[in-house]
């Protein structure tokens, strides 16, 4: 194992019309820290294609997952898959992309766009051996991984974006490949790099696409631990235990909650400096020497969470914390952008005054809000850890 | 003179910014900005009476409906 990990992110947009989506992305890990994603483009649209994209990644990704070959994968998918009754074939094209201990990928590619693969910001033409398989044309690839690698696997709807309309023959796999390369050094996520592409796809369409869309976009980058306190321990004696542990891990540290922040501040004996700052409706954030940010607690943290969710399903509100200044989007982009590996230290003491039943806050929906954070943290491939005090 | 105003989570909600943002306009309308230092603070622990307010460290509790007769009373008439 090394201190690698890789960002996996996707988004699908369906054919203009559609309701599902003829595309479909699999992510499986393994146990022994391996991750088979396959990405599937069904042929046609609409439910159909909805169907043999599923059936063919989920096949795929379990058979590897496994430890069948390819050629049994191959195989399986080509007696099982149903046969369209317009065309007479079954058929669906994939790409595979298998991450082993976070070192080496293996690629196998069956007539989706050829991956593109970004090394230090600049494409890289890797070599692929051409291997048939059941008649099939596949391409398979062995690439060592480095920091800052940039895979990104499409379906056919993304080179095909703008047919007819800006392009005679569709978006250009070089165009694509410059328009990624512009972005791939600057931070974004996977999930955001390949919301960029399909959004760009889509605009090309003129917003109605001509067909499915899809990328699939991993991202090799170091890890990055990140620690965030939120609230003060519901034994007041546990305060120095939770501060000493809490400040001795490596990484940034945030801390939510005006108490909590009060707390650290007596045991940090630094002054801690509220700003008054209002960007949006987030309550202000405030300034202490030894601490990366800090913020109020539950109305930035409930923010956070909406993002959060948003970023996992839509992904429309990316540019708002993206570029905002409040402390929700501060955080937001601490955890969701730059952490990898994030320990939440949780105190359950509970504040008197949010006690009221005129106010929109009190202990559960605290105790829920650090739920719903940690787990869509780990829908986003991050690695969590939550301590109660 | 120093006033400091509570931004946590309970006075956020009962209008500390509507009441942050009212003192920010009378003080430069008063022109008092070298006498007045104006200040955020974390929860001051009596968030029943938020949104809570200490002017050279005597409480107060205030309210955006009240702001004005506050800044009239317990600071312009202070300074």
């Amino acid at each position: 194992m090394n201190d690698l990990t890789c960002d996996i992110g996707y988004k699908s947009i369906n054919h203009a019309g559609e309701q599902l989506c003829g595309d479909h992305v699999e992510v499986v890990e393994q146990e022994d820290g391996s991750t088979v994603i396959v990405l599937a483009d069904g042929l046609g649209s609409g439910v159909k294609a909805s169907i043999l994209s599923t059936l063919t990644s989920k096949i795929i990704s379990t058979m590897l997952a496994a430890g069948l070959s390819i050629e049994e994968c191959v195989e399986t998918i080509a007696a099982t898959l149903p046969v369209c009754s317009e065309r007479g074939v079954a058929y669906s094209t994939f790409t595979i992309i298998r991450l082993i201990r976070n070192q080496t990928a293996e690629l196998i590619q069956y007539d989706n766009p050829q991956v593109i693969i970004l090394r230090n910001g600049d494409n890289w033409e890797y070599p692929r051996t051409e291997t048939t398989i059941g008649g099939k044309q596949i391409f398979r690839s062995l690439i060592r991984l480095q920091e800052d690698d940039v895979f990104i696997a499409m379906s056919d709807g993304c080179p095909h974006a703008g047919i007819g309309i800006g392009y005679n023959f569709g978006w250009k796999r070089e165009d694509i490949i410059s328009f990624m390369e512009a972005m791939s050094l600057c931070g974004y996520t996977a999930r955001n790099l390949s919301t960029l592409l399909v959004d760009e796809c889509n605009k090309q369409y003129g917003g109605e696409p001509g067909d499915d869309a899809t990328a699939c976009v991993v991202r090799v980058r170091r890890r990055v631990p990140m620690n965030l306190l939120f609230g003060p321990p519901s034994n007041r004696d546990d305060g120095d235990r939770m501060m000493s542990l809490f400040f001795a891990k490596e990484g940034k540290h945030i801390i939510c909650g005006g108490t909590t922040s009060s707390i650290a501040a007596k045991w940090l004996n630094k002054p801690l400096r509220p700003s008054l700052d209002f960007t949006g409706d987030i309550p202000p954030i405030a300034y202490l020497e030894g601490v990366d940010l800090v913020t109020e607690g539950v109305i930035t943290v409930n923010r956070v969470v909406e993002y959060a969710k948003d970023y996992l399903s839509e992904n429309k509100h990316y540019e708002d914390w993206s570029y905002g200044e409040d402390g929700a989007s501060l955080i937001s982009r601490l955890l969701f952008d730059e952490a990898t590996d994030i320990n939440f230290y949780v105190g359950k003491a509970i504040n008197p005054a949010h006690q009221n039943p005129d106010l929109p806050i009190n202990f559960n929906i605290k105790m829920n809000l650090v739920q719903e954070l940690s787990d869509a943290l780990k829908k986003m491939g991050k690695r969590i850890k939550v301590s109660y005090f | 003179m120093k006033v400091l105003v509570c931004i946590g989570s309970s006075c956020h909600i009962k209008g500390s910014r509507a009441v942050v943002e009212r003192l920010q306009e009378l003080i430069a309308k008063e022109n008092l900005q070298d006498q007045i230092e104006l200040g955020g603070s974390f929860c001051m622990g009596k968030c029943q009476q938020g949104v809570c307010v200490t002017v050279d460290g005597e409480f107060f509790s205030v309210s955006p409906e009240t702001v004005t007769s506050f800044f009239e009373k317990e600071m312009k008439a202070r300074v």
